[in-house]
């Protein structure tokens, strides 16, 4: 169990340091990720306590973003104002995304893959 | 007793309880979209700050303990993606082709529907990572000079849109690959998607996760590559 916290905290620290020492404007979390994935690659072994622990973590990231939106609180000015522009776009942007990414997946899979959609 | 409105004890426990109620009320809905725990858990905590009086930056550093387990669990996405390296390696041409078009397809459309509307720059760096998973979005928003919380927002009612949407949106456009439709709602909705994915089809639901977790990455990177340029 610690082990696996350890791990992955470990992850996220050298994420940060390859940030600051790199100047990368990638969040060091995002960097302890890719790092995590090439030491999984390294050390190769069954980690059911890590597979546990990110399972865990994973399911209830909800509630470790409720104080951030909770800063929605200070946003009042900009919701004001442009409200209307984001929800317009955040509608548009994720519908026209989903159309585009399916269609790119399906029109991949016929170019490189040849297999047929499974039961389909 | 008036000091107790300045101590995490106070903050945790109202977060907690008010966000475990909103999740009884999101199961009772069957896991609505629309009733997601944060999206209800978040209007009564922003009643709750004014109506004690308590400035924004106190229930930050009160419920700071949150906000930390983010970081390990964005790293903790790795795990995902390694256990579905085979497949992965197997669909690595429309796997990484539909990622960048999607990637792509959300930062642009995103951040140049919004300009139209004449937002400025900290309004458009919180819209740009709006395809990413909440705590990504976060930092990323903050990378750009944008603002977190209206990152989650945004990130948050994009997820809403694309559980609700995915279905009929697929079915119309006669796509019935599970593996695409899965992937197409992970890599624009994030959790949302991925859950709503898992609801219809448990291969739907791994291609979304890793539609999900790998956005995470390709949207950092594009975005931080154009930082770079701008």
């Amino acid at each position: 169990m610690i082990g696996a916290i350890a791990l992955l905290c470990a992850c996220q620290l050298a994420g940060e340091i390859v940030h600051r020492l790199t100047g990368l404007p990638l969040p060091g979390p995002v960097i302890g990720m890719v790092l995590l994935v090439g030491w999984l690659a390294l050390v190769r072994k069954a980690r059911p306590t890590l597979d546990a622990v990110s399972a865990w973590l994973t399911a209830h990231l909800s509630i470790m973003f409720v104080p951030s939106a909770v800063g929605l609180i200070e946003q009042g000015p900009a919701l004001a104002r442009y409200g209307v522009g984001l929800v317009v776009a955040t509608v548009a942007s994720t519908i026209l995304t989903m159309a585009v990414t399916v269609l790119v997946f399906r029109w991949a899979l016929r170019r490189f893959g040849a297999d047929a959609e499974p039961g389909a | 007793m008036s000091d107790l409105l300045a101590t995490s004890i106070f903050w945790l426990a109202a977060t907690l309880i008010i966000f475990q109620g909103a999740d009884l009320l999101s199961q009772r809905s069957g896991r609505h979209p629309l009733c997601h725990p944060v999206l209800l858990a978040t209007p009564p905590l922003i009643g709750l700050l004014l109506l004690t009086g308590t400035p924004y930056p106190t229930y930050v550093e009160a419920t700071q303990f949150l906000s930390f387990l983010l970081g390990p669990a964005v790293v903790g996405l790795a795990v995902p993606i390694w256990q579905r390296r085979a497949l992965i390696r197997r669909l690595a041409a429309p796997l990484i082709l539909a990622l960048l078009a999607g990637a792509i397809t959300a930062i642009a459309s995103a951040v140049g529907i919004l300009a139209l509307f004449g937002a400025p720059r900290a309004i458009l760096a919180s819209i740009a990572p709006r395809a990413t998973t909440t705590p990504v979005a976060m930092d990323m928003a903050a990378q750009l000079g944008g603002v977190p919380s209206l990152a989650a927002a945004i990130v948050l009612l994009a997820g809403a849109v694309g559980a609700m949407t995915a279905t009929p949106l697929f079915n119309a456009m006669k796509i019935h690959d599970y593996r695409a439709r899965g992937f197409a709602v992970g890599v624009s909705a994030h959790g949302f998607g991925a859950a709503r994915a898992f609801q219809v089809d448990s291969t739907a639901g791994a291609f979304a996760s890793l539609g999900l977790a790998l956005n995470a990455v390709a949207t950092c990177l594009l975005l931080s590559a154009l930082a770079l340029l701008v």
